[in-house]
């Protein structure tokens, strides 16, 4: 019965070829606009560590004095200074924590055939890799010795790798940061983690870094700081130093909390540090207090999706429904003209049921179509966004989820629109028609 | 007036198919005024006058290995190999490079901390004497920097003692409009305004205060240095090529990187809305087209439906011009019930956008032009079905079918 459907479908669709094609057209369009905004914005709401969403913690503090405020919606700075990050750092609390700086160097090859280069690296403790699952291909991070010492081991990148050695296990060789050689102890494999959870700053996408050191080198090495520095008073920094005893926010600092006990314990950990520090003289405001965000709360907080892509999902989805109300008023023509032939159906004994399912496959197959089209259209919008916005070569991509949406979305919406029209032309009267014939 | 009733009664027979309309016409509206408010904005924001020749300005990172090399002195040497090649007009190193979406801002006091005093917030470049050429900005009053005044720092152990400023800075922290010749404070840092250039904008064109931008002599001794570089119109892409063969090939323990145009940082920054701008015009077009379209679609199956009625008409004395008023009258009804709706939603749209997403509020004018627009669109959409029924010869009423 349903092949019958479709064939009279077919024959009803082929019988006003412009009518249909202007359906056809809309639902497209209308699906094709609606996933490229939906893809990108799909794209941009990952959760990198869902299956840890809740465990892993960003930490913030309100340090500034009474008179100072800070940006933010919760008047809490983004990032920590250089002493609460060494302080906190002390807590027994957390499963793992990591205090992190964005630095860089200017990295010397031993083969004088690759030009030397500047390269982005991350200072972290050694916790980093267990708590954001980094894989690594050979060796591993160094030893925990190390994040209270400092000395001068990196972890590199597979592309790193592959780079300044040409691949391979090259766990134990030197390479030189600045004039400093540091020993390589672990090489990863090949990994992405965006949006980069563990530092939003300069931007979420793409910014994986292929070195890393250990957070203790700051004061050995001076590490200079290629991301955020904000400060909230005037305070003199002739030396490093000056920076290090600061008040400037300019490390990220990340726990591992693994079940809500340890969550509270760390909490209240927070705010005996706050006390604490009040009585050494810093924090000197009635509200100070510390906060911890879980990932989707962070990623929600720090505006990974921005307004301007809730804005673009949002019309696209009233575009889809002006399609789809185009859609249903043609439809709705369409199958009123066809009453007549329907009451000769009715009267011939087709009952209401089977003519509403048949008109209800014919919409379906146009929501088909429209749908793979209307793929075929997003993907089109989708490969001009990535070659006309580089920053959107990540997230203008779609997953399995949005190819099987794609068509869902679309033969749902016709079905939607279909029902009015077959439910109104099911209930034609027989006799009224089959009189005039 | 008087055809006003037949086509009313005649909607109502066709309820649904005329509120689909109605409703279509209604969403479209809110659409399309919003959307070309919002884009309006962005357009005026991108193309913005930035008081910098963003074309012919370049940037790129000097990082120099290990301590042997005397960095100050190598600093001249460069500078004057930069600016002795063909095309180049004048090049500095500086501490943060303008409209490239990140460089510092600092707060200049009236009176020196701790003292509590009017403040205002300001980006601040530092260079030698060749900044404001480099920059391509006029002074406009006061004296530019001489090379006297040009202070060379390490850790910020010496400090310069004046500062070139934008108009719109100074009036900031001088509201009476005498702040020429004042001193202003860094931190305890005394710095004299000997001068005041033209607008420039600093760093972010989305700060709160682009255009507040303070010019400092001082030159702060660091292995990691940007360079800013203007050359003359038309030759940066043959300069940008040069550049790393000529420094390197002066002192080859170091790397030259990130060799971009400014305009093309500022594109990179501005990205967002370029996108925003580019997807609600596509968005727009596409809308039309599909209104204009179900106008069309519907108009024509309204006109073979009502075929052997038109022709009733034209025997009983209608004249062909009377049909197509028919369908025009028709379509106005509806368009303008439409927008009346959609007026109302349109209104009601910019307010959840206003509250929700950061968006300023919609500007009324621009609900009138889309309804312009739109109204004239339908109109046009209508036509050709409305000329098809006035085609209908008389005779077919007479036919049977």
């Amino acid at each position: 019965m349903f092949i019958h459907y479709i064939d009279l479908a077919w024959r009803s669709l082929k019988r006003t070829p412009i009518v249909s094609l202007l359906m056809l057209l809309a639902i497209a369009i209308g699906i094709g606009i609606t996933m490229t905004s939906l893809s990108v914005y799909h794209m941009m709401s990952v959760n990198p560590m869902q299956h840890k969403d809740e465990q892993i913690f960003a930490v913030q503090l309100r340090t500034m004095d009474q008179d100072a405020s800070w940006w933010t919606v919760d008047n809490l700075p983004h990032q920590l200074t250089y002493q609460d990050a060494m302080n906190l750092r002390q807590s027994p609390v957390p499963f793992r924590q990591t205090a992190m700086l964005k630095t860089g160097f200017g990295v010397k090859p031993d083969n004088a055939n690759i030009a030397p280069f500047m390269e982005v690296a991350r200072a972290a403790d050694s916790d980093f890799f267990a708590m954001f699952e980094v894989p690594f291909a050979h060796g591993g991070p160094w030893d925990k010795r190390i994040d209270l010492q400092g000395e001068t081991v990196a972890v590199i990148g597979a592309e790193m790798n592959r780079k300044l050695f040409g691949g391979g296990n090259n766990v134990g060789k030197d390479i030189v940061l600045d004039s400093v050689a540091y020993r390589v102890v672990g090489i990863l494999a090949d990994w992405k983690l965006e949006p980069q959870i563990y530092d939003l700053n300069n931007g979420a996408w793409g910014n994986n870094e292929q070195l890393f050191i250990p957070f203790s080198l700051l004061p050995i090495e001076e590490l200079k700081s290629w991301g955020n520095n904000n400060g909230w008073k005037y305070e003199e920094q002739k030396t490093y130093q000056d920076k290090l005893n600061s008040e400037v926010v300019w490390l990220q600092y990340r726990v591992e909390l693994t079940d809500k006990q340890m969550q509270q314990d760390y909490r209240d950990y927070l705010a005996g540090y706050i006390k604490q520090q009040q009585q050494l003289g810093r924090f000197n405001r009635d509200d100070a207090q510390g906060d911890i965000k879980y990932i989707s709360q962070w990623l929600d907080y720090r505006e990974v999706v921005s307004d301007d892509n809730k804005v673009l999902v949002g019309l696209s989805f009233m575009f889809l429904a002006v399609c789809l109300a185009n859609i249903l008023s043609l439809l709705l023509a369409k199958f009123l003209k066809r009453a007549p032939e329907i009451g000769v159906r009715r009267a011939l004994g087709a009952s209401k049921t089977q003519v509403f399912m048949q008109h209800l496959v014919e919409v379906g197959m146009l929501g088909l179509a429209g749908g793979v089209l209307g793929l075929a259209i997003a993907q089109l919008g989708l490969h001009l966004l990535r070659s006309g916005f580089s920053r959107y070569e990540q997230v203008a991509q779609m997953d399995l989820t949005m190819w099987l949406a794609a068509p869902t979305i679309s033969i749902l919406a016709c079905l939607l629109a279909g029902c009015y029209p077959a439910w109104k032309v099911c209930r034609t009267t027989p006799a009224l028609y089959l009189k005039t014939q | 007036m008087s055809e006003l009733r037949p086509i009313f009664n005649a909607l109502m027979r066709g309820k649904t198919g005329a509120l689909l309309l109605i409703m279509q016409v209604a969403v479209t509206l809110a659409i399309v005024s919003n959307a070309a408010f919002i884009i309006n904005d962005r357009l005026t924001y991108l193309h913005q006058e930035t008081g910098l020749q963003d074309q012919n300005l370049f940037r790129f990172n000097l990082y120099t290995f290990g301590k042997q090399v005397d960095i100050r002195q190598q600093q001249e040497v460069d500078e004057t190999l930069l600016r002795n090649i063909p095309g180049v007009a004048d090049a500095v190193v500086i501490n943060q490079v303008p409209l490239s979406g990140s460089g510092d801002s600092t707060s200049f006091n009236l009176k020196p901390s701790p003292q509590q005093s009017q403040s205002e917030r300001a980006a601040f470049f530092m260079a030698d004497e060749h900044l404001l050429n480099t920059l391509g900005v006029k002074l406009e009053e006061g004296r530019n920097f001489t090379a006297a005044d040009v202070v060379y720092s390490q850790y910020y152990d010496k400090n310069a003692a004046v500062a070139l400023v934008t108009r719109q800075f100074i009036d900031g922290l001088f509201p009476a409009g005498d702040g020429l010749g004042q001193t202003m404070y860094l931190g305890d840092i005394p710095l004299k305004i000997i001068g005041i250039v033209a607008p420039m904008k600093g760093p972010w064109l989305k700060d709160e205060k682009p255009d507040n931008v303070v010019l400092i002599p001082q030159v702060e001794g660091v292995a990691f240095k940007r360079v800013l570089v203007r050359t003359e119109a038309g030759r940066r892409d043959e300069v940008m090529q040069q550049v790393a063969s000529v420094l390197l090939a002066s002192e080859s323990e170091r790397v030259v990187s990130n060799i971009k145009g400014v305009d093309e940082l500022l594109a990179t920054y501005n990205s967002q809305d370029k996108l925003m701008s580019n997807m609600l015009l596509v968005l727009i077009c596409v809308l039309l087209l599909v209104t204009a379209l179900g106008i069309s679609g519907l108009a024509l199956f309204n006109v073979g439906r009502r075929t052997r009625q038109i022709g009733t008409r034209r025997a009983l004395g209608a004249k062909k011009s009377d049909i197509l008023r028919y369908f025009l009258l028709e379509n106005s009804l509806v368009s303008i019930s439409g927008m009346i709706l959609g007026s109302i939603l349109a209104l009601a749209m910019s307010d959840v956008l206003m509250r929700h997403y950061s968006l300023p509020r919609l500007d009324n004018w621009f609900i009138l032009y889309s309804l312009c627009g739109i109204y004239l669109m339908g109109m046009l959409a209508v036509y050709w079905p409305a000329l098809r029924a006035a085609q209908i010869a008389p005779s077919i009423a007479t036919r049977n079918v």
